[in-house]
């Protein structure tokens, strides 16, 4: 399979690939390693004085295809300052495209969803109580 | 940057320098470029004399006689010439074939269009070796069986069939006809058509050192066997196989193969050496799983299942380093893994991320120490990313 410069870039350096610790961290995860897309995403929450609660850290772990990784990858590096928000930096359809993933293939990049908003979900619990 | 090793003699090898000037000499005008075909001038009888020189080079190496020899484009050419030549001269007496689920698709495609045809088919399935017992054949065997088709070598782990078990098996249940695709065979291992006792027998140019686009099919007039024509125009090749000769080509596949055969002994004894050595450095890596019994496997062919990573993402990690096939046919979207490897007893898993290592006459030591970093920093990589801790053994 070919994949684009994007995929390639993002699969080969894996910015932000590893896991956080603490107390406030929050795990999201989706997807079966058997299934062939496992994916983790980690983020630690700050509240600056001004108020406001964002994204200060964020790392991520996936078994999968490289555009499965690539994906999780940018996602993950482009948290950091960021809104808690289940929304993807991108939506699903632009993601796929920028990193040139066949339709067929669709299935990975909505794991990589899944992750995102399972771990948005963990950090807006706690953020809420 | 240098070119990526080549690991994926299986799929196809380099045309011998002295095969190419071989075959050189015979498309310009200074050469045999005549027309094999066109009798009474010395250009097509210069052009004769090279295609049955080949013939008969071919013939030597596996053991068969030059009439045998009939050339096709290919071993896929000769699979379905064989299947369905086969077929339609025996349909009066049965419309049954048995074959296995491990074979080439040049097989199982005809068999299909077999069973699309009204035929039935029946499958084979290995043991976790990847060997299939002749006494499993014969019980598969039934009174409306015209023809077994079983490879030689298996393309994806390399194990080696027992022709002869299957021949013996066909023979006794009443001559039951018995072709053999023995493309990956030619140069990795002992070919005796003649001993074998096969009535059929696909060979591949391309596999050898020689140039792609030419093969045979091996149709034993020993045996008395008989096929139908499936291509018509000109009466070539005992009228099996019309159409106007490559000289070049088939001048390539004797080249090679007669140097296949002449080097067979000491090429296999040098890369048996080298694919220990990566079995070696693959295994101290950990999580690594060899397929196939080494015993019953031909010295070219390495097939490995790695734990804890995905064969799509492994396969694209070591692709600037070394050239190689994975396990599985698919894409990991397709969800399809290799059926050799899960007859096996692999799961789904281990049979995608499964890579297919086959050296050749190239191969180094070099080649094989970049496969093993290639490989090992990899899984190292992929593993950490993935959250897996495999453990080294």
């Amino acid at each position: 399979m070919r994949y684009n410069e994007m995929t390639l870039r993002y699969f080969e350096s894996a910015p932000a690939a590893g896991t956080l610790d603490g107390p406030q961290v929050a795990t999201g995860t989706a997807g079966e390693r058997q299934q062939g897309a496992w994916v983790q995403f980690q983020i630690r929450l700050e509240t600056p004085a001004d108020g406001g609660t964002r994204i200060a850290a964020a790392q991520f772990l996936a078994f999968g295809c490289p555009h499965t990784i690539a994906t999780a990858a940018w996602v993950a590096e482009q948290a950091p300052g960021g809104p808690v928000s289940a929304e993807l930096p991108l939506p699903v359809e632009a993601l796929r495209r920028l990193f040139g993933v066949p339709v067929e293939k669709l299935g990975r990049l909505l794991v990589v969803e899944d992750a995102w908003r399972a771990v948005i979900a963990t950090a807006s619990a706690r953020v809420e109580t | 940057m240098s070119r990526p090793a080549y690991f994926d003699h299986a799929s196809t090898t380099p045309v011998d320098l002295r095969v190419a000037a071989q075959m050189g000499a015979c498309l310009t005008a200074d050469g045999s470029f005549g027309n094999p075909g066109s009798i009474g001038h010395a250009y097509g009888e210069q052009a004769r004399e090279r295609v049955e020189s080949a013939r008969a080079q071919v013939a030597a190496a596996v053991g068969a006689e030059p009439a045998d020899v009939i050339w096709t484009s290919g071993a896929t050419e000769a699979d379905n010439l064989a299947i369905f030549g086969l077929g339609a001269h025996a349909q009066g007496r049965g419309r049954h074939v048995v074959t296995a689920r491990t074979e080439h698709k040049a097989v199982l495609d005809p068999c299909r269009e077999l069973e699309r045809r009204g035929w039935e088919v029946s499958y084979l399935q290995p043991d976790r070796r990847g060997v299939i017992d002749p006494d499993r054949l014969a019980a598969a065997l039934r009174a409306d069986t015209v023809l077994v088709s079983l490879m030689h070598v298996n393309n994806e782990i390399g194990v080696i069939q027992d022709i002869a078990g299957f021949a013996a098996v066909c023979e006794r249940h009443g001559g039951v006809r018995l072709h053999v695709d023995a493309a990956q065979s030619v140069g990795k291992c002992a070919v005796d058509f003649r001993a074998c006792g096969a009535d059929l027998m696909s060979l591949s140019a391309h596999k050898a050192y020689g140039p792609k686009g030419v093969g045979a099919l091996l149709v034993s007039r020993r045996r008395r066997v008989q096929i139908e024509a499936r291509q018509f125009g000109g009466g070539q090749e005992r009228g099996l196989r019309s159409g106007t000769l490559a000289t070049h080509q088939v001048v390539g596949m004797g080249a090679a193969f007669a140097i296949a055969a002449a080097e067979r002994e000491s090429e296999g004894w040098r890369i048996e050496a080298l694919r220990e050595r990566l079995w070696r450095g693959l295994a101290r890596q950990g999580g690594a799983l060899r397929n196939g019994a080494p015993a019953d496997v031909v010295p070219q062919i390495l097939n490995v299942s790695f734990e804890d990573v995905e064969g799509e993402s492994l396969l694209a990690a070591v692709a600037p380093e070394i050239a190689v096939s994975t396990g599985s046919a698919c894409a990991s979207a397709t969800g399809e893994s290799s059926y050799v490897l899960r007859a096996l007893g692999r799961g789904e898993r281990l049979a995608e991320s499964s890579l297919r290592f086959s050296l050749g006459r190239q191969t180094t030591e070099e080649d094989v120490d970049r496969a093993v970093s290639a490989v090992g920093g990899a899984l190292a990589r992929l593993r950490r990313i993935g959250g897996a801790c495999a453990t080294t053994k």
